[in-house]
């Protein structure tokens, strides 16, 4: 397969799958900043968030000047010139579709372009109309209907591996970068005298990564730093986990065929077998953070390795 | 005359380059002008010579690891013969009558070339145009860049060699004669300064007529030829493009010593 | 001024001609309305095939069709065997032009051409100079354009050596007919065109000299007006689309960039214009092209289909000398004749032009898409004195040629069926001998009286048939 088409259904899926990520991110803040936030006020702190985390609070606020709730839904949802708004996102994936058309099926390209055309009509009317709530939901919906296609209409050759590899490491990457700035959130507090808010946050998140009842499940009692932590990071039963994530990649890397992957594939393995053989409290010793801010520089390592084995492959 | 060449140029780049590709021009041929008496290119990974479509020898040299610099030295001797003033060539002059981007004659050109020359085609209406073009345009530096066209630099009123050259290119094709661009080293007399030069060649009764517009000179003296084409791009001696790298630095050395000169200096 | 029409499937005295006969009587036995609803059907299965032209780029949705008429153009099978040794003989003797132009110039030297209208032609590539090709080919796609006068007598109108297109239409169309029409196509004998990416292949692939070569084809990308043809003949042949990003050069060969590592290329068909094949070699601000490649050219390490420097021989200016071509070069007469043409820059045949813009229709010699160009007759007081300067100014840029009336075909239209003005384009394959599928691309004009057949122009497409007339050959095979 050329170089440029695995890219382009690698950077299809990639953005597609930033888009729900996204959605369910402002879903979240949305909802927590209407949540009353015990003494500290307006919410702002939560409806910052998501600025934080895709590291565009400086052209925010260069461009509006204050944090205002509207006006950060309206930055990532339909802001043309914000490259992180699920606008921006959907257009890419769309572009991306486009180049491709002749590799994908019809039912992913039709999937793909009724997304982007219904997008553009939503973004003819106001946001505001729509409902921040019901607009992310679909959203999200729109993600799950095309790995649908795609996992159900989609012959199972490179062209699937190269929209999977997108799909997962785009996803572990959110992942942690989520569980990075919530956490982060949280050690501004002092511990112990904050239960509640602490179980807002964490089941925020946990909802935000469609992880509450897994954890439910796996866990007793209310989410803790240390269950969440090994939830999202070390557990492979949950499909957004890191380990997932990677255990995915490692998996699909080696399905591809030719000699020229092995500094990926490897790495791919690498991780994926620190993973398996940590446990949460060696995390925790190493100092979650500085242990998450690892991984997110090994994750863009691999994304690097997978694109100049693959995608530019000269 | 016989000249030592020693030519280097080094392509810094600001950040590191995964990939490049250049045309390199840098070897001169023998001609009744010129006797190339011994010749190397030293390059970073060995590369193949062929003749390209203007009869000059192309080198292509391909660097696929990456790479932050590329340092090309060329170096040997030639023996000169100064008397020469002409130069026949086998192949026909006509593809020569062409312009291009870079040469394209407009209405100014066309009207000061015939201004110039009136009806006549012969040297001396070239000898003339080649002074009144130098009046017209002084050696400048820096007035215009690479990509200056004929017509740009002439409405400027300024230029350098290359300029010159495209310039009185695109006059003397305008009145139907062919010429070409020729790039090559030059040896200024009574000094040892030594540079990289361009300068051009008319088709006058059967043979290449050299006018190095810059220098004034209707005859070539201590000009080395290294390559010839319809313009800059054509002939110029590297032609590179490279994947990443950002900005681009070029630093070249240039030494082209008369032979007397260098033995003494090693006396 | 009333000059005579061929129509293709009328006679003067209105008769159906013979090989339209078995159409007429299914035309008029099928209801109107089953054939609106027909054509309908068609106009939806070419938008949802995608199978459109795009004007400026796709994002505000400006991929137009081309509109497709669903009566077919129809050619005697007598009359297409002509048509087809008088463009084998063409295309040959343009090929051994271009192989002599870059060599010996033998043409030249037995003063048949003029040695500055080839040499100081734009078209004429210096890069092309010392090489050799394999087989000696250059033209190994070729579109030969033809249009018939009033007494029925095909012209050559020009020679489409660099990039011809228009043969995806060609397929398409003839898929669309056997779809709506399946009788039609049992009635009678209708040779097929469908091979037409077989022999291309085919002809690709005996262009290069390694035993099994790897063939691509290159388009300008997904934003030309043709990638859908790019595209659709790349998926025909089974070969991989490629932009020039995804070819690179080392060592003087190139390579495709795959997922697999660098695979090599040794066949080009190139769909984008020489000046934009190498950056390093042509236009330097080309982002379309490979840099290196010329080099690899050169050196015989890759075959381009077309070749480089194409151009030359299908100048304007160069064609009134191909009926000479053919003499000189095979020794034969044309078969297919070139329409009477005056070159401008000779003064005697400029005053005649100048004395009869009225009827003449004045065309620029590196001109092409049907702007540069003065028709006669259709034109008003104000654009013939504006070609009069611009001939005065510099004759030797334009040609000049009586105006054809060009066949007229009926066609459906706004008010019915009527005439309108086609002509047809065959392509014609060299490889290891000169094919072409019978048929090609017929364009028609839509507007009533207009001789403009070009797409960007509010031309349409017609299926072409070449039928075999069953009852005059058994007849005759009888006698």
């Amino acid at each position: 397969m050329l170089s440029r088409t695995a890219a382009d259904l690698y950077w299809m899926s990639r953005y597609l799958e930033r888009a729900e990520n996204m959605a369910r991110m402002l879903d979240v803040s949305h909802s927590l900043s209407l949540m009353p936030q015990g003494g500290r006020g307006d919410g702002l702190e939560e409806l910052a968030m998501p600025l934080l985390i895709t590291g565009t609070l400086d052209a925010y606020l260069e461009r509006h000047g204050e944090l205002d709730a509207e006006r950060i839904l309206h930055f990532f949802a339909l802001d043309a010139d914000n490259p992180a708004s699920l606008y921006s996102c959907l257009r890419a994936a769309r572009a991306n579709a486009h180049a491709v058309r002749g590799r994908i099926t019809a039912d992913v390209w039709e999937n793909i372009n009724a997304t982007w055309l219904e997008m553009r009509h939503i973004a003819a009317q106001s946001p505001a109309n729509f409902g921040a709530s019901h607009f992310c939901e679909w959203v999200k919906e729109r993600s799950h209907l095309f790995r649908g296609a795609t996992e159900g209409t989609i012959m199972r050759g490179n062209a699937y591996r190269f929209i999977r590899l997108g799909t997962f490491i785009e996803r572990a990457d959110n992942t942690l970068r989520l569980l990075d700035a919530r956490n982060q959130l949280m050690g501004d507090e002092p511990p112990g005298d904050s239960s509640a808010r602490d179980y807002f946050q964490w089941s925020a998140l946990l909802r935000a990564l469609s992880a509450y009842e897994a954890h439910a499940a796996l866990y007793r009692g209310s989410p803790r730093v240390a269950q969440v932590a090994e939830l999202l990071l070390l557990r492979p039963e949950v499909p957004r986990s890191l380990r997932s994530c990677i255990g995915a990649l490692s998996q699909i890397l080696a399905e591809i065929p030719g000699n020229n992957g092995r500094p990926a594939q490897r790495m791919a393995a690498e991780l994926e077998a620190r993973l398996r053989f940590t446990g949460i409290e060696e995390v925790l010793e190493e100092g979650l953070q500085a242990w998450i801010h690892d991984y997110i520089l090994l994750v863009r390592q691999l994304g690097s390795a997978v694109h100049s084995a693959y995608l530019e492959a000269v | 005359m016989k000249l030592a060449i020693h030519h280097g140029t080094t392509y810094r780049y600001a950040d590191q380059v995964r990939a490049s590709i250049q045309y390199l021009r840098l070897t001169p041929q023998d001609s009744p002008r010129q006797r190339v008496l011994d010749w190397a290119l030293e390059l970073p990974q060995s590369a193949h010579a062929q003749r390209d479509g203007h009869g000059n020898i192309l080198h292509v040299l391909t660097l696929d690891e990456p790479h932050q610099a590329i340092v090309i030295k060329a170096h040997g001797h030639v023996e000169i013969d100064e008397s020469c003033e002409s130069e026949s060539d086998p192949g026909s002059p006509l593809p020569y009558l062409c312009s291009t981007a870079l040469t394209a004659a407009d209405a100014a050109l066309r009207t000061f070339a015939r201004s110039v020359c009136g009806k006549s085609r012969d040297r001396a209406a070239l000898i003339g145009l080649m002074e009144r073009l130098y009046q017209h345009m002084p050696f400048t530096p820096g007035a215009t860049r690479v990509e200056t066209t004929a017509a740009q630099a002439f409405a400027l009123g300024a230029g350098v060699c290359q300029d010159h050259t495209h310039v009185f290119l695109a006059c003397v094709r305008s009145l139907g004669i062919p010429a070409r661009y020729v790039s090559g080293y030059l040896c200024a007399a009574g000094s040892d300064q030594l540079v990289s030069h361009a300068w051009a060649e008319a088709w006058l009764e059967g043979a290449w007529y050299s006018f190095d517009v810059t220098n004034q000179l209707a005859r070539p003296e201590r000009h080395l030829k290294l390559a010839v084409g319809l313009d800059y791009l054509d002939a110029c001696p590297v032609r590179g493009m490279c994947r990443g790298g950002g900005q681009e630095q070029m630093h070249a050395q240039l030494q082209v010593v008369p032979q007397q000169q260098e033995q003494a200096q090693e006396q | 001024m009333v000059r005579s029409t061929y129509d293709e499937m009328y006679d003067v005295r209105g008769d159906c001609r013979a090989h339209y006969r078995t159409f007429a009587r299914w035309l008029a036995a099928t209801p109107a309305e089953q054939l609106e609803q027909r054509r309908r059907e068609a106009d939806l299965l070419f938008h949802r095939a995608g199978i459109t032209f795009t004007l400026y780029g796709d994002d505000q949705g400006t991929e137009r069709l081309i509109p497709f008429d669903t009566i077919p153009r129809s050619i005697p099978a007598s009359e297409w065997r002509k048509i087809e040794q008088g463009c084998i003989q063409r295309v040959r003797a343009l090929n051994m032009f271009l192989s002599d132009l870059y060599h010996d110039q033998r043409i030249v030297k037995a003063g048949i051409v003029p040695a500055e209208q080839v040499l100081a032609n734009e078209g004429y590539q210096l890069a092309m100079q010392g090489i050799d090709l394999p087989h000696n080919l250059y033209a190994h796609i070729a579109g030969v354009d033809l249009v018939r006068d009033g007494d029925g007598t095909y012209y050559v109108l020009e020679d489409n050596l660099r990039t011809p297109s228009g043969v995806s239409y060609m397929l398409e169309n003839r898929k669309m007919m056997m779809r709506l029409f399946p009788e039609l196509f049992a009635g009678q004998r209708i040779a097929p065109v469908n091979h037409y990416p077989n022999l291309l292949l085919d002809t690709l692939k005996s262009s290069s000299l390694v035993d099994h070569p790897s063939v691509v084809v290159l388009t300008p990308g997904r934003y030309n007006s043709a990638y859908f043809e790019h595209a659709f003949l790349a998926r025909e042949m089974g070969v991989e689309l490629v932009e020039g990003a995804d070819l690179f050069v080392r060592d003087e060969r190139v390579y495709m960039r795959t997922t697999a590592g660098p695979q090599p290329v040794d066949v080009i068909y190139r769909r984008i214009d020489d000046a934009f094949l190498d950056p390093l070699a042509f236009n330097p601000d080309s982002m379309l092209g490979v840099p290196g490649l010329l080099a690899a050219y050169r050196k015989g390490n890759v075959v381009l289909a077309n070749a480089i420097g194409t151009g030359v021989a299908d100048d304007k200016s160069i064609y009134p000398y191909v009926p000479e071509m053919i003499r000189f070069y095979l020794d034969e007469e044309p078969i297919l004749q070139n329409v009477p043409t005056w070159q401008c820059r000779k003064p005697a045949e400029l005053s005649h032009v100048l004395a009869n813009l009225e009827q003449l229709v004045v065309k620029e010699t590196q001109g092409s898409g049907g702007y540069g160009m003065l028709v006669g007759p259709a034109a008003s007081q104000a654009e013939i004195e504006t070609f009069r300067a611009r001939l005065k100014a510099n004759p030797a840029a334009y040609i000049a040629q009586p105006t054809l009336s060009l066949s007229t075909c009926p066609t459906f239209v706004d008010s019915g069926i009527a005439p309108r003005h086609i002509d047809l384009r065959p392509f014609v394959l060299s490889g290891r001998e000169v094919r072409l599928v019978p048929g090609g691309l017929t364009r028609v004009a839509l507007r009533e009286g207009s001789l403009v057949v070009n797409s960007s122009q509010g031309g349409g497409t017609k299926d072409t048939w070449v039928v075999e007339e069953p009852t005059v050959a058994a007849e005759s095979r009888e006698v």
